[in-house]
């Protein structure tokens, strides 16, 4: 199943030869104190990225919330297993793309219920558990992909570096 | 990664709460058990100082969300003070900027 926010035709970009230096992964439980070892992740590779303050604090919230959502949705706050991985995508355009994927053996999730909008005017009594971050994650990010397997759900998260292109980094 | 959040009494029924570290899903339980027995009647007044929060998740803005009710309800006042940029950023992209009385918030935007 696909839940694409607005892609920006992120996915229709050409990448070029990926650099293990571009890339971290690990093994994480749904603990959630891993969150901490999640924000720590996401600072290095913004900081690879040239993103501005403002965009690592957006990027690491989506991570952020990804995550909660599978820890408490997923794996109903019971421990489980999580595969983390980020890279840094160049592609010949000169664009540069975040990815993060999230691979969880949790029972597969319905996401055709989730408020994907990014214009969905949010209330305060409106805060339902799960649905906040979910709107969250599709205000930041540029792709929102789920994607459900026989044994879990593999969850894709990609940011387009707007800002470091506009301040002139590659 | 630690919140610490401690109360002052300001006056009668006027308690200010100062939360210092990062507001997330490990931590905002913290938050929540220090702020809803400040939720009661007899208090008029609550204000969150977040001049120390450097990061704060749906989670944390869900914990706030009951002082906003508990506002509503009783008629009191629920103020957030001195939000850092990267925090009320959060609520400007949850549409919550609006909802909530906010004062004073930092302008220290590095973007």
């Amino acid at each position: 199943m696909d839940c694409n926010s607005d892609s920006n035709n992120a996915r229709n970009k050409q990448p070029l030869k990926r650099n293990q230096v571009d890339q971290l992964n690990f093994q994480l439980n749904t603990q959630p104190d891993c969150v901490h070892i999640l924000r720590a992740m996401v600072e290095v590779m913004a900081a690879r990225s040239n993103l501005t303050d403002m965009e690592t604090n957006r990027v690491a919230l989506a991570v952020d919330e990804l995550f909660a959502n599978i820890t408490c949705h997923g794996y109903n706050n019971k421990p489980g297993s999580v595969t983390f991985e980020s890279h840094l995508q160049h592609n010949e355009d000169g664009l540069q793309e975040l990815h993060f994927t999230f691979r969880d053996y949790a029972p597969t999730v319905n996401i055709s219920h989730w408020n994907c909008g990014k214009s969905k005017p949010c209330h305060d009594l409106d805060i339902t558990p799960g649905g906040l971050g979910i709107r969250l994650i599709h205000s930041i990010m540029d792709v929102v992909q789920h994607e459900a397997l026989h044994d879990g759900n593999q969850w894709t998260l990609i940011y387009v570096c707007k800002h470091a292109i506009k301040r002139g980094r590659p | 990664m630690k919140l610490d959040v401690t109360m002052e009494h300001q006056s009668a029924g006027v308690i200010n709460l100062v939360v210092v570290g990062v507001v997330n899903i490990h931590t905002s339980p913290r938050l929540r058990d220090a702020l809803k027995p400040l939720l009661t009647e007899q208090n008029k007044e609550v204000h969150i100082d977040l001049a120390g929060v450097s990061f704060m998740d749906s989670s944390g803005i869900a914990t706030l969300v009951e002082g906003l009710q508990w506002a509503r309800q009783s008629g009191g006042r629920f103020v957030l003070h001195k939000l850092q940029a990267v925090v009320l950023d959060v609520f400007m992209l949850a549409k919550l900027d609006t909802v909530f009385e906010i004062a004073q918030p930092l302008i220290e935007d590095k973007a």
